[in-house]
């Protein structure tokens, strides 16, 4: 059984000021263990709809997920933080948000902090902290606590280079230990540095996959699919 | 990895009526974090900090005791009004503060409901369980208060636990429908306040039961707080406690516990996409 299991998935909006809206639709993928599929689109093209619904956050409208292992999802950085909270409680914080029991998450509070690179600021309040600071704490309780599939959206966007070349290696380091992981970004390159193989979102419809360089030429074309307005 | 692998199927238009207890069973560790979050947001910004749990009933009990206690006179069954109407305060201090909180959690925290993925139910429930902690907090100036009118403690006051709960699990019950409401109308918001303060005036908090004309005395049975409030007043003065009224709002609370959790269930489907 693959971890990730996508069958026809898609999402509708009802909106009262228009038509229905399909943020994604009959989308059908799967990710294996130790494998990386990178999520390519615009903004608006459905990636994160496609995260929401994986994570369980958002039901879908049709089709279904098959998910085998524990999920951690990374949507935004730091969605639970609190920032009247310490580093240090916003990691236990974290943890438990992402279902994590409190032995777990102290177990690999060192490697956390060590990752994030905080030591010093782990009992300064999460309001001190800079939004790189943020992203780091977050993307390295996501990533440190054992999971199965991770889900990251667009979360390295406010990371400076030197982070994202050490978040690049975590995730080789986790997939090599026969993790899942769905990488959504519009950044090509930065898709290309950790998966082998992506998927071309646009207009909510899955329009390409295969490599993400050969991807990157068609994310910077013209549009590649009409409006998404629905027809029921 | 040695546990055992989690299977989970997430289907179009598949799910339950009410909300996975076992699953907010299991995440048990997160209510607690939870309660911890909101206590430390609410007083670690401030000066006093947790003395302001303490000081708002405290603040409560003087103003009533200055105005109706001294200046109108309201009789308070035999004891002082002070202890009196602190001990009406505090119950009703639960059940409201822990509604009001109950009925904010999904909006207050939008960001969280939309990018994680975690037992919804729980926002409600750790409102309700720091407005518990809250009244802990408020326990020195109670002992003080009742030391200081020479109220003698007795055993029995183990027993005001009973309503205490009660109060915390109507707050739950209630909240839970409100906050459903929330999802499409914040209005619930706006009023709750007013309407708040109204149940309050409504309920024999900052008066006795016993000033209510007989011919009046049926619509203090509609009302569960009633027995919530003279339950635990009683408890803590060691008067005998009546048991009906007491079952009679825990069997309200159980069916606005049933009722909020299939609301909530019904409105919690499209939180993430609405709020």
């Amino acid at each position: 059984m693959k971890p990730l299991v996508v069958r026809g998935l898609g999402k509708r909006y009802r909106l009262e000021q228009s038509d229905d809206l399909w943020a994604l639709r009959d989308a059908s993928f799967e990710v294996g263990e130790g494998q990386v599929l990178g999520i390519l689109g615009r903004n608006g093209a459905g990636k994160t709809t496609l995260l929401k619904l994986l994570a369980g956050i958002t039901e879908p409208s049709e089709g279904e997920v098959e998910l085998t292992g524990r999920v951690a999802p990374l949507l935004e950085a730091g969605a639970g933080f609190h920032p009247e909270l310490t580093g240090r409680e916003n990691v236990f914080l974290g943890g438990a948000i992402l279902g994590r029991r409190r032995r777990e998450v102290a177990s690999r509070l060192d490697e956390i902090v060590a990752f994030a690179g905080l030591e010093a600021f782990l009992d300064v309040p999460l309001k001190r902290y800079s939004s790189g600071m943020y992203v780091r704490l977050a993307f390295a309780v996501a990533t440190h606590l054992e999971s199965e599939i991770l889900l990251l959206d667009e979360v390295l966007a406010v990371a400076d280079a030197a982070f994202r070349r050490q978040c690049v290696e975590r995730m080789r380091a986790l997939v090599s230990e026969g993790r899942a992981i769905l990488f959504a970004s519009h950044d090509a390159g930065l898709v290309e540095s950790v998966c082998s193989t992506a998927l071309l979102l646009d207009g909510g419809r899955v329009v390409g996959r295969g490599h993400a360089a050969e991807l990157q030429a068609r994310l910077q074309g013209p549009a590649l699919v009409s409006p998404r307005v629905a027809t029921r | 990895m040695t546990t055992v692998a989690q299977h989970r199927l997430i289907r179009a238009g598949r799910g339950s009526r009410l909300p996975d207890l076992v699953e907010a069973w299991q995440a048990r560790e997160l209510l607690a974090q939870l309660v911890r979050r909101d206590l430390i947001a609410r007083y670690r910004p401030t000066l006093l900090g947790a003395a302001w749990a303490i000081l708002q009933p405290a603040a409560a009990t003087v103003v009533f005791s200055l105005f109706l206690g001294g200046l109108v006179g309201v009789p308070s069954d035999g004891f002082p009004y002070p202890a009196f109407v602190l001990l009406g305060l505090l119950p009703w201090g639960v059940f409201g503060g822990g509604l009001s909180r109950a009925a904010a959690s999904l909006v207050a925290n939008a960001p969280l409901v939309g990018k994680a993925s975690f037992p919804r139910v729980l926002l409600p429930a750790s409102a309700v369980a720091s407005s518990l902690v809250d009244f802990a907090f408020s326990l020195p100036v109670l002992a003080l208060v009742l030391l200081a009118c020479g109220v003698e403690l007795t055993s029995g006051l183990l027993l005001a636990l009973v309503p205490l709960l009660l109060a915390g699990l109507l707050a739950f019950g209630m909240g839970l429908l409100l906050v459903a409401l929330t999802v499409r109308y914040r209005d619930v918001l706006h009023a709750l306040p007013a309407l708040l303060q109204l149940a309050m005036f409504a309920t024999p908090v900052v008066y006795p039961a016993s000033l209510v004309p007989a011919s009046h005395r049926w619509l203090l049975l509609l009302n569960p707080m009633v027995a919530v409030v003279e339950g635990f007043r009683c408890a803590v003065l060691g008067r005998a406690i009546e048991a009906g009224p007491l079952l009679a709002a825990a069997v309200t609370a159980m069916a606005f516990l049933v009722l909020g959790l299939a609301a909530f269930r019904a409105a919690e489907r499209r939180a993430a996409d609405t709020l």
